[in-house]
């Protein structure tokens, strides 16, 4: 196990570089660029620009430059962030879009895995129906839609929750419950499905026939293995939460890197949008790494060849 | 010998097997029926229509549902009927064909992935490792200039992006499947690697990814109105239920009802292909065959 | 004799009142906290470096010029004494050389005095080379500016002499001499702009990069920033040492809350206190019982309108163009689309600006049957015959509504078949930069309120900001003429008739003037608003606002 994981290390950092390449030959294809703005530049102001940031460089030393700068910790300068560091803009960012992820996933979890199970154990009762027509509800609603219907509720009409921003408790309640649904539903939907499969199981029919309490074969069966598929997907679901909903920061005003990349890409700034790339990938990469380990945590029968 | 003969039970493969059941699961049924009427009416009813989804008479704008317009008119006072089941059209495409290519992709992947194991899983898991820490953003606006903002840009960049969760999933189930007693049994049999990952792994393993499938659908709709709000969506004045919703969203302090009624469409949607889908995953469980 | 000693106290009393609390009545009480939103966060608060309006709103609270605007959009001496003549020597007779005499008691927020070499220093950092300020070309009339800009493929010994040639000196502690390549009427205006207004070479000096962070954010105006939280706000507070009246405010926040939805629930919910409201709901707002006398509203300096690109065909084809002008019907549009916000635009300078001439583009008036003719004088008798049109547009705001109604409304008053291309916001400017559009959505704001800001830039042959390329001899040499005008009169008449020239040719389809649309809140007194504010009503007064508790 110990060599596996050495070895999903190494890749990670392989992938990480090749991630990094594509985002930057992507950046330098793409339509538009950091100096094009509606006022235009005179030309000897993008020249100076781009020696500035050292853009006039060929590709290849461009890139080079950049990777030599990660390996002494530099991720570059924002163009358009008054020429901060994007080390000192993703450490201002990130812990509050991770604190907002990480809140809204375990709302998602907290909400998503009973109701799941409960839909599976009674299936076909009242509990099961209610539990698909929510899931569906919330699933038909996109983040930014409700994440408003949930301001004019609380904000405009009863003054209960302030509209956003980033401090208080009462500011993050909106926006991890914008943010928790969709995957609540989805999770809710897969623990539901995976463990009306596991409930099938031969195994489970004998623990019920042998008179084992019910209890018990929910917690040491079919928990277990029903989870697996929801393992599978939260990585990844995790992952998106933690690194920004753009939207969901967008519209409750959340000072955080979400936000800040996606207005980087529109804004074409290459510092920024470099430096996070490589952040993101580090994160869902490490967390993919995670999620396979579980994997072999949760079912003993999973060996990697 | 008469005794014997009605013993046996009639020859049906998996797939017919499951084509029977389905049909009895009455939820499924009806949520393949909707579909299927919301496409026909996708098809037909624009031709019946008396607005069509273009015209904007701009003396009626922002109108509440009324006898004129059943369910309103929008900022440019077109009727809002007419462009929600014309834009089911775009909706039903963008779900459905971004979800064929996230199959497409996705599914032979994982089932290779996860049935071969070895180098060849380490190797697609890596690739899929590097699709995943892909800033999907930066590869769809990328796509979107080369391509234009053809619907069918929109299909590409949508599955491109989201086939690794598929992959994942089928490979996960595949693993888990594996080490399985029936699987074992196969293999003495002599079934080759490829026939067991046909015949008994996949099948197998399509619960979850139906599950995920049905909810991606819905999903991908979003990501076209998540995709408008930021400025790449589909062409106007073509309607998509994406495109109402956030162009809705910018007046909802006015006229609530163009957020509301796209969003109950695609919940009916959704709740359609949800039964569709639970019905199709029992359907396929070996372990409810008669 | 009593009443003669209580007559002489109470008398004494009322004087000593009088002159104890002479203001009781109009001090302001309570809590002077303003709070207001801009756009997003600002991408550069360096009054050099700075462009955008977002930006522009947070300078003008902590900086100020030589020269300011009073409301009416006139000039008005701030940092100088008086606003250089021709009769007070401040202007050389042939308008070459200004000379601005410092009012001394221009103190920055730290104590030291503001003097001339703030400026010499201001106006050559403008023209540095590496700091690629978007607004150095505006004062390239100033001796030796563009050489320096355009010097970063030369040397450091050759780039310093060039700094050091530019015509900008101190002449003494408080006398700031500037010397221009030719005379420029408008020349005053743009010194009461933000990228020439004074800042500190000591602390830009010592501090680089972070010298916009607080505390070293050193202005000369009636607040200073004590706060910015990257992207969630900025505070100011009132200026203690402001040498002028200061501030009635204590402090005075700044949001950043991007989207529409939340900003006007933010309003609602007395978060914020002066607000935009979301595209299309303004007729609600209006009927609104409580919101509806909440809303200011005023005209701004601004045109929307459609570019064409002449060199495309068939928009190389004039009368078409004019028809697609007359094709549209523009009151339809403000009236029942916008709400009646805004007026509809049939030349391109706004009213309130010196130049705009109702009596232009009497054709571009709505009407089908004129729209058919000028279609007819094109060569086409049917629209059916004109090729499809493309219409490029950024996919932002409320873009795709505008561009989605000019595509109806040229399919049903002239046949002809639009295909309308939304872009992503940077393509789409790259596109149109590039002049690789056919037809786009193009807008234009006032910098400052003179037509010399509006005609030549934009429609100038191979100007940096034509991207029409249209381009005639005639309006050329109009505008050239106009530069160095100095009678103010003919000069406005040599610009009348470019704008005439313009509004003929139509390079554009004209649309709109933009109206700004607000709420205020009821507490919030002594808002002093122009057509040219920056992101929030009434930011170039802010040291008026008081809140009435």
């Amino acid at each position: 196990m110990t060599r596996y994981i050495l070895f999903r290390i190494l890749w990670l950092i392989i992938v990480l570089l090749v991630v990094s390449f594509i985002t930057f030959s992507l950046m330098h294809l793409v339509p538009g660029g950091p100096w094009d703005k509606t006022k235009t530049l005179a030309p000897q102001v993008v020249e100076a620009l781009n020696k500035k940031y050292g853009l006039d460089k060929p590709f290849f030393a461009q890139f080079g430059d950049f990777l030599w700068n990660i390996l002494h910790g530099d991720l570059g300068v924002s163009y358009t962030l008054q020429d901060r560091s994007v080390t000192s803009i993703i450490l201002q960012g990130l812990p509050k879009t991770a604190t907002l992820g990480v809140i809204a996933f375990i709302l998602a979890i907290l909400i998503g895995i009973p109701f799941g199970m409960a839909a599976a154990l009674k299936q076909n009762s009242i509990i099961d129906y209610l539990s698909v027509i929510f899931s569906t509800i919330f699933a038909s609603i996109p983040g930014f839609v409700l994440g408003i219907l949930l301001i004019i509720i609380f904000s405009v009409e009863l003054h209960w929750l302030p509209t956003g921003g980033w401090g208080s408790v009462q500011q993050i309640i909106m926006p991890a419950f914008a943010l928790a649904t969709l995957p609540a539903a989805f999770i809710a939907r897969i623990t539901r499905s995976s463990t009306l499969e596991v409930m099938r199981q031969d195994y489970v029919r004998t623990a019920q026939a042998m008179g084992i309490k019910q209890r018990v074969i929910l917690v040491r069966h079919i928990l277990r293995n029903a989870l697996i598929p929801v393992v599978t997907m939260a990585g990844p679901e995790l992952a998106f939460l933690v690194s920004g909903s753009f939207i969901i920061e967008n519209l409750f005003s959340i000072p955080g890197i979400g936000r800040m990349f996606v207005n980087g890409v529109f804004a074409r700034d290459y510092g920024l949008i470099m430096g996070s790339v490589l952040f993101y990938g580090f994160v869902v990469a490490g967390l993919n790494l995670v999620v396979d380990i579980l994997y072999g945590v949760i079912d003993p029968r999973i060996r990697y060849d | 010998m008469t005794i014997a003969a009605e013993s046996v039970r009639p020859h049906h493969t998996l797939w017919g097997d499951a084509w029977i059941r389905l049909r009895r699961n009455k939820l499924a049924v009806t949520g393949g029926v909707i579909i299927l009427l919301i496409t026909l009416l996708a098809i037909i009813y624009p031709f019946f229509s008396k607005y069509d989804f273009a015209s904007q008479d701009l003396n009626a704008i922002l109108q509440s549902p009324s006898s004129e317009h059943l369910l309103g008119t929008d900022e440019l006072g077109r009727d809002v009927m007419t462009r929600l089941i014309t834009g089911a059209r775009t909706s039903l495409m963008v779900g459905i064909f971004t979800q064929i290519i996230v199959l497409a992709i996705g599914l032979p992947l994982g089932a290779i992935s996860g049935a071969t194991g070895g180098k060849t899983d380490n190797f697609i898991m890596r690739f899929v490792d590097i699709i995943y820490a892909f800033p999907d953003l930066l590869l769809i606006i990328l796509l979107r200039s080369i391509l234009g903002g053809s619907i069918y840009m929109i299909f590409l960049a949508i599955g491109l992006v989201n086939w690794v969760g598929v992959a994942r999933l089928v490979r996960g189930q595949i693993l888990s499947l594996k080490q399985r007693d029936f699987v074992t049994a196969a293999r003495v049999f002599g079934g080759t690697g490829g026939y067991i990952t046909t015949r008994h792994l996949l099948p197998n393993s399509l619960g979850p990814v139906i599950v995920t499938v049905t909810f991606n659908i819905p999903r991908a709709i979003f990501t076209e109105a998540a995709l408008s709000y930021i400025g790449i969506g589909v062409q106007p004045p073509t309607p998509s239920w994406g495109a109402m919703i956030r162009d809705g969203y910018n007046v909802i302090f006015a006229a609530p009802h163009l957020v509301l009624f796209p969003a109950i469409a695609i919940g009916i949607l959704m709740l359609s292909f949800t039964f569709l889908g639970d019905g199709l995953r029992d359907a396929l469980d070996p372990r409810l065959r008669r | 004799m009593v009443k003669k000693i209580l007559t002489i106290f109470f008398s004494l009393v009322i004087i000593a009142s009088l002159v104890i609390f002479p203001s009781c009545s109009s001090a302001p009480s309570g809590p002077q906290e303003l709070t207001v939103n801009i756009a997003g966060e600002p991408a550069q608060i360096d009054p050099n470096r700075a462009s955008w309006s977002t930006e522009r709103t947070v300078i003008m609270q902590v900086f100020e010029g030589l020269l300011g605007f009073k409301q009416d959009l006139s000039l008005e001496a701030v940092g100088a004494t008086e606003i250089p003549t021709v009769d007070n020597d401040g202007i050389s007779a042939d308008g070459k050389t200004y000379t601005f005499k410092l009012n001394e008691d221009v103190t920055w927020s730290d104590g030291v005095k503001v003097t001339a070499n703030n400026y010499v220093y201001s106006i050559k950092r403008l023209f540095d080379p590496t700091n690629a300020a978007e607004y150095a070309s505006f004062y390239f009339d100033i001796v030796g500016g563009e050489a320096y800009y355009s010097s970063s493929d030369q040397d450091a010994t050759a780039q310093a002499a060039l700094k050091a040639a530019i015509g900008v000196r101190a002449v003494d502690t408080y006398t700031l001499e500037i010397k221009l390549v030719n005379a420029r009427p408008t020349f005053l205006q743009l010194m009461a702009l933000w990228p020439v207004y004074p800042v500190r070479e000591d602390i830009i000096t010592q501090y680089g990069a972070t010298w916009t962070e607080p505390p070293h954010y050193i202005g000369n105006g009636p607040f200073l920033m004590t706060e910015w939280v990257h992207s969630d706000h900025i505070t100011l507070v009132k200026n203690p040492n402001y040498w002028g009246e200061k501030a009635k405010l204590d402090t005075l926040t700044l949001n950043m809350i991007t989207d529409a939805n939340a900003l006007f629930a933010a309003y609602q919910n007395n978060e914020v206190d002066i607000a935009g409201v979301p595209a299309g709901t303004e007729k609600t707002v209006m009927a609104d019982t409580v919101l509806g006398p909440q809303i200011l509203r005023y005209a701004e300096l601004t045109t929307f309108a459609f570019q064409f690109n002449v060199e495309v065909a068939p928009f190389t084809n004039k009368n078409l163009r004019k028809a697609l002008n007359a094709a549209i019907d523009r009151e339809a549009f403000i009236n029942n689309v916008r709400g009646g916000v805004g007026q509809p635009a049939y030349s391109w300078i706004p009213p309130g600006m010196p130049g705009y001439d109702a009596n232009l583009g009497l054709d571009y008036h709505f009407s089908a049957t004129k729209a058919q003719e000028f279609l007819t004088a094109a060569g086409y008798t049917n629209g059916s015959e004109v090729p499809e049109l493309h219409l490029q547009y950024a996919d932002t705001g409320i873009n795709p509504t505008i561009a989605q109604f000019i595509q109806q409304q040229v399919k049903v008053n002239l046949n002809i078949d639009v295909v309308i291309e939304p872009m992503e916001r940077a393509a789409f400017t790259q596109a149109v930069n590039a002049e690789q559009y056919s037809w786009a959505w193009y807008g234009w704001g006032a910098d400052y309120p003179d037509p010399d800001n509006w005609l030549p830039q934009l429609f100038g042959t191979g100007a940096g900001n034509n991207h029409t390329n249209y381009s005639s001899a005639e309006f050329d040499s109009l505008c050239a003429q106009a530069a160095i005008q100095l009678d103010n009169a003919q000069r406005l008449a040599l610009y009348a008739q470019a704008q005439a020239l313009v509004v003929n040719d139509a390079p554009v389809l004209f649309m709109f003037y933009r109206e700004r649309f607000v709420l205020v809140k009821p507490n919030v007194k002594g808002l002093k608003y122009t057509g040219m504010d920056g992101d929030v009503a009434g930011d170039m007064f802010f040291a008026n606002v008081w809140i009435e508790n």
